[in-house]
């Protein structure tokens, strides 16, 4: 390693000391004259020599910059030293309401009740007071549109927001999606007062258990609303 | 007129106004069935009886048979509601289906979130930010604290170049040497004048304007002057070509 990137490693790292917020890297480079390319191998370096040298700091790559972190391995003592966890857990409500904002923002709160089910009143409050979503603008219909913000993404160790897991993968598993779909289907008939109403739609689905006296496992709706009481 | 006392006798309904809002309200009575034609005709009378007009009542009665008649409209017009009730068993079971599997996504996805959080409970952050003095102004701050539209504004304004400011009622006395020249030779043309004469009634930069021109008549050779003793008259004279005149002492010329 050149000097200048040593040179410019030590430099990297107090800037980084100073910053209570992720620095981009380009910022990094404004800061120390250097090029871009220069400053991203300097971090690259400081990064491993925390590393090989088992230090109590991580360089983190999080919310668009680069910031330094304390080791898990040093959480215990933390605790010890301090009077609570870095971050107190989220409730299923607040953890349900968070995920549609991150997933579908901008995104606005009867937005995100409709696909819950119940109001997400409180839970959107406390992770606005809480730092995890901000405002940001309106809706068409003039109600407030809710996004994540960076405390976000360097709470949850995330550089940026497409390093969340596809919406796609949290589909549920194929025989649930089948089962949900006829038992709606058994109850819309019952509704409309007779079989056959909907048979034209799900011929397949009806045909294996038509019958529709077999058990009805706790609905996957029923435990939604088990869960958060409204 | 208190409207508890105003009685009614309609087709679905017979009894105090007050209390068919209540059987509407609780929906005991259907109000695409109450006639509020009547109810209004009901009100009149009721108004033309007593003779004076108790504004107080007057406007509830408004308030309340304005909110009735907007209700009643809504009914009659076909909605979304009552369309989302005609959905067939099948459709409707399918919406419902892709707003549980939603559902279901988003708290696999919130499961995930929490266990992220909790894997990331162990790095922790300087939180402290520096001290305000020692902070770089940034965009934002700015923008938080000056609205930028205001600031446009009030920059607009002052980027305006005023209008020049009217100085046409202030005479200031323009004359230049070429115009006193013209005039020089207009006199010259008949042959001799009193220098007197052509600056009569003219302000003292004229004058001196005018002397001024006089000389450059001379420099050209076109004219000369005789003065017999300082302060006396000047007599400009027109050169004739074939003379040659003597150049006058300057200090002849004291005007």
């Amino acid at each position: 390693m050149s000097v200048v990137t040593a040179e410019l490693e030590r430099t990297v790292e107090a800037l980084l000391f100073l910053s209570p917020d992720p620095v981009a890297a380009p910022a990094l480079a404004d800061a120390t004259g250097a090029e871009l390319h220069e400053v991203v191998r300097a971090l690259e370096s400081l990064r491993e020599h925390y590393e090989f040298e088992r230090r109590g700091l991580v360089v983190r790559q999080l919310a668009g910059g680069f910031t330094l972190s304390t080791h898990p391995e040093t959480e215990a003592a933390a605790r010890r030293l301090l009077s609570r966890p870095r971050t107190p857990p989220l409730t299923p409500a607040q953890a349900e309401t968070l995920a549609i904002v991150a997933y579908l923002q901008p995104v606005s709160r009867p937005e995100i009740a409709r696909i819950r089910g119940v109001s997400a009143e409180s839970a959107a409050t406390t992770l606005l007071e809480r730092g995890l979503i901000e405002e940001s603008g309106r809706s068409q219909f003039g109600a407030v549109l809710y996004r994540t913000t960076d405390l976000f993404l360097k709470l949850f160790g995330l550089d940026r927001l497409d390093e969340l897991p596809a919406i796609e993968g949290f589909d549920p598993p194929p025989e649930l999606e089948s089962e949900l779909r006829d038992r709606l289907l058994r109850a819309g008939e019952a509704r409309a007062g007779g079989p056959g109403a909907a048979a034209a739609s799900t011929d397949g689905v009806s045909a294996v258990n038509g019958n529709g006296t077999a058990p009805h496992p706790p609905a996957e709706a029923d435990r939604s609303s088990a869960e958060h009481p409204a | 007129m208190a409207l508890v006392d105003l009685e009614l006798d309609l087709d679905v309904f017979a009894g105090p106004f007050d209390l068919l809002l209540t059987l509407i309200l609780r929906e005991e009575v259907d109000l695409l069935e109450v006639d509020l034609a009547d109810v209004v005709i009901t009100y009149i009378d009721h108004l033309e009886r007593r003779g004076d007009l108790d504004l107080e009542a007057a406007t509830e009665f408004l308030v309340l048979i304005a909110a009735l008649l907007e209700l009643k409209s809504r009914l009659l017009l076909p909605g979304e509601e009552i369309e989302e009730i005609e959905l067939d068993p099948g459709e409707a079971a399918e919406e419902l289906l892709a707003r549980l599997l939603d559902a279901h996504r988003y708290r696999a996805a919130a499961a995930h979130l929490r266990d992220r959080l909790e894997r990331e409970a162990g790095s922790r952050f300087r939180s402290a930010p520096p001290p305000p003095a020692l902070r770089k102004a940034r965009l934002d701050d700015a923008r938080a604290v000056y609205d930028p539209q205001l600031l446009q504004g009030s920059i607009t304004e002052l980027l305006v170049v005023p209008p020049p400011v009217d100085l046409r009622h202030v005479t200031i006395a323009k004359v230049t040497v070429a115009e006193r020249l013209v005039h020089l030779r207009r006199l010259l043309a008949r042959g001799r004048f009193s220098f007197d004469e052509a600056v009569a009634s003219a302000d003292r930069v004229t004058v001196a304007v005018t002397l001024y021109a006089l000389l450059e008549l001379h420099k050209q050779g076109e004219a000369t002057w005789i003065q017999d003793q300082p302060f006396a008259e000047i007599t400009v004279e027109r050169i004739t070509r074939t003379t040659t005149t003597s150049m006058p002492g300057a200090n002849r010329l004291s005007a």
